[in-house]
């Protein structure tokens, strides 16, 4: 249920932006869980307007998904080495 | 004041409840899994094609938790050795990788947390300061752009991540890297939703006070270029 801030049409005329946001903790646990994929479509509507218009919340959004994206695209994944997968399977062969 | 005990206090520790006498973690009985018997030979159908295909992930994950190669290795042996022992409780077909990762996290709580050094490399006095009330927590938001952190390298992140308190570090690494839905971290972790979510916001304002402080220390200015 990914969401994108910047989709809205570029014909449109911008809506006028908030500079401040009186609910940042709030807004921002919304704003991870759009980003976590478990917000209700209801959530989402709720929020998606004042999303797109407030500054503070724009930038909350792009800081969690770089986070985000830092944790699942930058650190390394490291592989079960072929000696422990070989070691698992013959000791399960022992069992019974 | 409160004392790390209420400020860990979400801590799982139910695991006690769910120990055989010979201290095995098993699946909690529940009406809908009843022990399976399964032939020697399903087992290790099973066993090849539902658990094995998850041992990159369980190896990433072990080596996570335990920021070591060696106790890496010994966790994931010990946890699919479990899950052959325990494979009745498993109902074919069902979401495998969830259920190996229970197993492992708990095999890390009972048999490693205790003798590893992870107390020492705790933070404590971080997580205390941050969050020892509700209040903090709720209204907390570190002051940090997307631009800052943008140009970290993969091992200052990791580094930044290993220097979290296990319990948060747990679960950044099960949404954020395995993208398991809170609902399958509630059942990995024996905890209900909201703490999955409250756990995870608190995990991830410490993170970014981790990479704030790498992105400053590494001389990343918070300027505004455009
Ligand atoms: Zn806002």
């Amino acid at each position: 249920m990914q969401t994108s801030l910047s989709s809205s049409s570029s014909s449109d005329t911008k809506p006028e932006m908030k500079e401040h946001c009186d609910h940042r903790a709030d807004c921002l646990k919304m704003i991870q869980l759009i980003l976590d994929g478990e917000a209700t479509e209801q959530q989402l509507a709720g929020v998606k307007a004042n999303l797109e218009s407030c500054k503070p919340c724009i930038e909350m959004y792009h800081l969690e998904q770089e986070v985000k994206e830092l944790l699942t695209k930058r650190i390394e994944k490291r592989c079960c080495p072929e000696q422990l997968v070989a070691t698992i399977k013959s000791r399960i062969l022992t069992f019974s | 004041m409160a004392t790390i005990h209420e400020v860990m206090s979400d801590t799982p520790t139910r695991d006690e409840d769910q120990l055989l006498p010979d201290g095995e973690p098993i699946e909690q009985p529940s009406a809908d899994t009843p022990a399976r018997g399964y032939t020697d030979e399903q087992k290790y159908r099973i066993f090849n094609k539902e658990f094995m295909p998850h041992i990159d992930s369980m190896y990433n994950f072990a080596f996570r938790l335990t920021t070591d190669e060696d106790d890496a290795n010994d966790l994931v042996q010990d946890t699919y050795l479990k899950a052959f022992r325990f494979i009745s409780s498993f109902e074919q077909g069902t979401n495998a990788k969830a259920w190996l990762f229970r197993i492992l996290k708990n095999s890390f709580i009972n048999d490693y947390r205790k003798k590893s050094k992870e107390p020492a490399k705790v933070d404590y006095q971080d997580v205390e300061t941050t969050y020892n009330s509700e209040d903090a927590e709720s209204e907390h938001t570190v002051d940090l752009r997307a631009e800052s952190v943008s140009d970290l390298i993969g091992d200052e992140v990791a580094t930044a991540l290993n220097s979290l308190p296990v319990d948060f570090r747990t679960v950044i690494i099960l949404c954020d890297i395995e993208g398991f839905t809170y609902e399958e971290m509630a059942k990995i972790l024996d905890i209900p939703i909201g703490t999955v979510r409250s756990r995870l916001h608190r995990a991830r304002n410490l993170l970014k006070e981790k990479l704030r402080d790498y992105a400053s220390s590494m001389g990343y200015k918070e300027e505004n270029e455009e």
